[in-house]
């Protein structure tokens, strides 16, 4: 790690810088009188949640606002002057050349019309006098340093044909092309699972470091910055209200704020009271998969080819036991999802359910009610679709029980979808899982939506169920961290077969597979410092 | 801020356009103006006066009634036919986009082979092989727009299909027909609005297009693109026959889109 | 590059199928006739001699299925029989009247696209300002007045106010090409004004779409001029996707053209249309639907092919109409 006494120069420096939007109420600043710098080498890290005003600061750096944004004050002195007092022809010049940028979403940051290398040739052509042969070179030595093996075939492909990963190994390659003093990161990882995002971290530190090149990171994931950043500033409406080493904001927070950030993202059972039924190990299994394949049909051409994504999946659940499913995005987990909850069916293989009725809640609480009614008529579609006879007052109670069962009040029955907070939406769906009493609850990453305190919500409601009625939880998710805190035993996904299971303990100490301890690895570089049994380890 | 008072400026004119159309309509009932068929060579190619508000034509018939009773065939035919014609885009395109596969392709192959006929052609055509009726123009119209709206609800359907809470209903064990018409329908009307009014003015503007080709409403009731057509003759000597309707129908057809503008910005 | 092969095959075949389907819609239509298709062309007043004679000529008393094969290979052999109003075969007398309706459309579009382009860029520059709403209004107005009303609108004012255009007045491209043109702009420029807005309306629509993606801000980021990502980045990826919009107006300006030339007074397959219909000339009639009917299913099939050499995300079983 870097010692602070190896930066010398500030690289970027911001002074009582103030932002506002046009029409805004002028007391209330985006930013705020905003001051720090940026040292020359290091990777400095911007935490906040959304709308504290981080990505603002990175567009005024680069002076790419929008024209309802207004500087109110201050000046940003990168190379001897003052961005803000410069014209448009000069802050051109700049950005691209002297300042790199790179967004959060990569599947839609290159343009879809063209192939990569006339996606990367544009910021040469636009800084720099070369010839074809000289741009050609240089974009294949770059992609070769972001980690392509095969560059010469990748700038003939489109974007269209690159993983979400490989997108941003090439916008990183193109931030980079014209070594740029300093890089803007603006979550770059958030939309990338944790193996694609842990590796895109590295090359940035990588390249950071022989460049010589300053990274302003930004995030909202302190548990990630904390690694790779050399320091942290932690924003809140348009305020930096903590920095300090990484060491220091991640140990010894000063401020309240940012403790509280700590605590919500660490997901500790004790403190969210989660405490689970231990199944029965000779009570006949809930739900028994055996030699499951499974898949959809593709058209290859003309001819219509099964494309199987499930290979041999086996596997059975006690009642009341609760199994945690992991995988990288691409091993089958939703397509698991589907075959289990008989929305695709099987090619081969079997799937019982002898205890019961299986329900499934799904990630997006976007979605996952229908918006033109409200949550009583959600609650009373299972029950008719269940075909279960029912009167109005039977059907009223009931309704009414399980929605308070999951946290909810009696007057949230007549609120419609968008009346309701994201938590609340994922609850309403629990509570329409409860009305038909399911042995089974398939939760295909309830979480990943939501921020840390509606998820740890749903959490302590999915402990509860499972206390009570005994129903057994199929919890699919990413976060090792979650996975880890809830279930007893976990099933490790990779390229459609189930590669690994056993205890969650033993899992995730001693893994077995190659893709375990790849997505372990990840979870470790990410966040080392961060849970604290992980650090008792080291 | 600024675009949504905008939008409801759209909105607010186009009221006020479509409620003069309907006013007159409502005018036309009570026989404002006298009586649109009755001829009188005393009273020929008069230009607009105290009695004649907006002038008379060739046959010495008043204007003003005119251009009163065509509203009526203007609102009836386009109403009607967007009536026929939503009803059979509906059932197409959610069933299209629903079941996908091979129903999907079927229904597609067909309404794709009724947008290759130029829309006023079949219109024509259907009329010319089985008589310029009214009742042969609303259903020929009917016909030439249901693609449009499948096209529309199916892609809707599509976006909403794969939403969780159709998963959901499918694992439930709701069925088909319930959830397309109960869990997907509701969802997909509302987008479905805008083109529902401008619908309704592109089948005023093949109405009166065919009118005016002498193959719409028939002689003599009174249509606007009929009362054009006679005109079409007197356009040096009595420009008012012309300017008089031209205005009506331009107004009701730009009531709905502006209409349709107001409902969009809302969205 | 495979999936580009079979993408256009599998278009081709719709290609095929729809053809075939407009050949069997176009023939039901003048076949499956209330009555009899010889009395209602020759009306009430016919003599029992006089129908059998027609029946006879227009191969009625054939059964239905080979009357259909037959017309079918005639259709695409050129030779859909004689014309009954005008004593001419049916190709013949489209083929010479099609430069008028072919022309007019052509030169709609083309004024479509001039004015259509730089507007919608003007307008995107600054969305909701004054010059964005003048445009918006008048591109509302444009979109409602019907194609006739404008045309007589503008030969009330070339008749009275100007006197440069001639109205009805028109030159073979043979002959004069020049004076050709000039005689068709005036109605095409009547044809075209509410596309104009229509395409307008779509194009403005995504290109502040366009303008708000991400790879304009990855383009921004890099140095690049608002002008350069414009014409480089914008403008192609708007194109994409206007361009099944477009191909919609050019039916939509060749269904315009069939109108106007009546205003015009144009010798036109508009115009031959009328005089078929009011003659019940059902032979000429079914041969002016069909080709003009595989003219627009030719023109569909061209813009998906067109789509699929654009854009390469275009696979099986996605994009199309």
């Amino acid at each position: 790690m870097h010692t602070f006494e190896t930066f010398t120069n500030n690289i970027l420096e911001i002074k009582d810088l103030s932002l506002n939007f046009k029409g805004n109420n002028p007391d209330t600043l985006i930013l705020n009188h905003l001051s720090f710098s940026i040292r020359e080498g290091e990777i400095l890290g911007l935490i906040g949640n959304s709308g504290c005003g981080k990505s603002m600061t990175a567009l005024s750096i680069t002076g790419l606002l929008k024209s309802d944004a207004q500087i109110k004050s201050g000046s940003i002195i990168f190379n001897n002057q003052d961005l803000l007092k410069l014209n448009d022809k000069e802050k051109r010049a700049i950005r691209g050349k002297e300042i790199g940028m790179i967004f959060q979403e990569p599947y839609t940051a290159l343009d879809p019309l063209m192939n990569i290398y006339h996606n990367l040739e544009e910021v040469l052509i636009e800084h720099e006098t070369l010839s074809k042969t000289e741009r050609h070179d240089l974009i294949v030595k770059m992609l070769d340093r972001v980690g392509f093996t095969n560059s010469e075939e990748i700038l003939n492909r489109f974007p269209h044909e690159l993983s979400g990963g490989q997108r941003q190994r090439v916008l990183i390659a193109g931030a980079a092309l014209l070594k740029p003093k300093l890089l803007i990161a603006d979550e770059p990882t958030s939309s990338l699972d944790t193996v694609t995002s842990c590796s895109i971290m590295k090359l940035i530190k990588s390249l950071c470091d022989e460049l010589n090149m300053s990274v302003l990171f930004i995030s909202h994931d302190l548990s990630t910055v904390g690694n790779f950043c050399d320091r942290v500033l932690v924003m809140r409406t348009g305020e930096i209200v903590d920095s300090g080493s990484s060491f220091d904001i991640l140990f010894n927070p000063k401020d309240a704020y940012t403790a509280d950030l700590l605590t919500k993202s660490k997901f500790d059972p004790k403190v969210l009271n989660l405490t689970f039924n231990t199944p029965d190990k000779d009570a006949e299994p809930v739900i028994k998969v055996s030699n499951l394949c499974a898949g959809y049909m593709d058209r290859k051409g003309f001819k219509r080819v099964y494309k199987n994504i499930l290979e041999d999946i086996s596997f059975n659940m006690l009642p009341g036991e609760v199994v945690g499913l992991i995988g990288s995005s691409g091993c089958g987990k939703t397509t698991l999802t589907r075959a289990l909850s008989g929305l695709i069916n099987p090619k081969s293989g079997t799937i019982s359910t002898p205890a019961g009725r299986l329900a499934v809640v799904f990630q997006d609480p976007g979605t996952c009610l229908n918006p033109s009614y409200s949550v009583y008529w959600h609650l009373a579609e299972a029950i008719r679709a269940a075909k279960i006879n029912m009167t109005k007052e039977e059907l009223k109670a009931k309704a009414t029980d399980t929605l308070v069962s999951v946290g909810l009040e009696p007057m949230h029955l007549d609120r419609y979808p968008s009346q309701l907070s994201g938590g609340q939406r994922q609850r309403v769906a629990i509570a329409m899982c409860l009305m038909l009493n399911p042995a089974i609850i398939i939760a295909d990453e309830p979480l990943s939506s939501l921020d840390t305190t509606s998820g740890a919500r749903i959490l302590s409601i999915l402990s509860s169920i499972n206390r009570e009625f005994n129903t057994s939880i199929l919890l699919i998710s990413h976060n090792l961290r979650i996975v880890k805190a809830t279930t007893s035993r976990v099933l490790v996904m990779n390229e459609g077969k189930i590669v690994e299971s056993g205890n969650t303990q033993d899992v995730l100490t001693n893994p077995q597979s190659d893709t375990t301890k790849e997505l372990l690895d990840a979870e470790i570089t990410l966040h080392k410092n961060f849970s604290t049994d992980r650090l008792a380890i080291e | 801020m600024n675009s949504r008072k905008y939008n409801k400026t759209y909105f607010i004119v186009g009221a006020l356009f479509l409620g003069i159309i309907v006013l007159s309509f409502i005018l036309s009932l009570f026989g404002v103006g006298g009586d649109p068929e009755t001829t009188s060579s005393a009273t020929k190619l008069l230009a607009p006066s105290s009695s004649h508000i907006m002038g008379t034509d060739n046959l010495g018939r008043d204007l003003f009634a005119r251009v009163l009773s065509a509203s009526k065939y203007t609102l009836f035919i386009s109403i009607t036919g967007v009536l026929v014609s939503l009803t059979l885009g509906t059932i197409i395109g959610i069933l299209a986009g629903y079941y996908g596969g091979w129903i999907d392709r079927v229904l597609m192959l067909l309404s794709n082979t009724i947008m290759c006929f130029p829309g006023i052609l079949l219109a024509l055509v259907a009329v010319a092989v089985w008589g310029p009726s009214l009742f042969n123009v609303i259903w020929a119209l009917g016909i030439v727009f249901s693609p449009s709206f499948a096209r529309v609800y199916r892609t809707e359907v599509i976006k909403v299909k794969n939403k969780e809470y159709i998963l959901n209903a499918k694992i439930l064990g709701v069925s088909s027909l319930r959830i397309m018409a109960i869990h997907i329908f509701p969802n997909v009307f509302t987008q479905i609005i805008p083109a529902v009014v401008i619908g309704l003015a592109n089948m005023t503007l093949f109405e009166s297009a065919m009118s005016y080709l002498g193959l719409g409403v028939q002689p003599p009731k009174a249509s606007y693109g009929k009362i054009l057509a006679d005109a079409q003759s007197y356009i040096r000597v009595a420009p008012w026959l012309v300017i008089f309707p031209a205005i009506m129908l331009v107004i009701y057809i730009l009531g709905l889109y502006f209409i349709s503008e107001g409902i969009r910005g809302d969205q | 590059m495979k999936a580009r092969v079979s993408y256009i095959l599998s278009k081709l075949l719709e290609f095929i199928l729809t053809l075939l389907l407009v050949s069997l819609l176009t023939f039901a239509a003048f076949s499956i006739i209330p009555g009899d298709t010889a009395s209602a062309i020759l009306g009430p007043d016919a003599t029992p001699e006089q129908l059998a004679i027609l029946r006879e000529k227009l191969g009625l008393n054939v059964p239905l299925y080979q009357r259909y094969l037959s017309w079918l290979g005639g259709a695409f052999t050129g030779n859909l029989g004689e014309s009954t109003a005008f004593g001419v075969p049916v190709s013949e007398l489209i083929a010479s009247r099609l430069p008028v309706t072919l022309g007019l459309s052509a030169i709609a579009l083309v004024i479509v696209i001039v004015i259509a382009y730089p507007s919608a860029i003007l307008s995107s520059r600054k969305p909701g300002k004054t010059l964005d709403q003048v445009f918006s209004v008048f591109g509302h107005i444009s979109f409602a007045i019907p194609q006739f009303v404008l045309s007589l609108i503008v030969i009330l004012l070339c008749s009275t106010v100007f006197n440069y255009f001639q109205v009805g007045k028109y030159v073979e491209p043979s002959k004069d090409f020049l004076a050709y043109i000039n005689c068709l702009l005036l109605p095409a420029f009547c044809v075209s004004v509410p596309k104009i807005a229509m395409t307008f309306k779509f194009l403005r629509a995504s290109i502040l779409a366009e303008k708000g993606s991400d790879y304009v801000r990855t383009s921004k980021s890099r140095g690049l001029s608002d002008i350069k990502i414009m014409f480089k980045h914008i403008l192609p990826n708007s194109t994409v996707s206007v361009i099944t919009a477009l191909s919609v107006v050019l039916a939509d300006l060749l269904g315009g053209s069939l109108v106007v030339e009546q205003v015009f007074n144009l010798p036109g397959l508009g115009r031959l249309l009328i005089q078929a219909i009011s003659r019940r000339d059902f032979p000429l009639l079914s041969g002016i639907v069909f080709y003009l009917a595989t003219m627009m299913v030719i023109l569909y099939f061209v813009t998906d092919i067109l789509i699929s050499i654009v854009d390469p995300r275009i696979k099986m079983g996605e994009g199309g109409q």
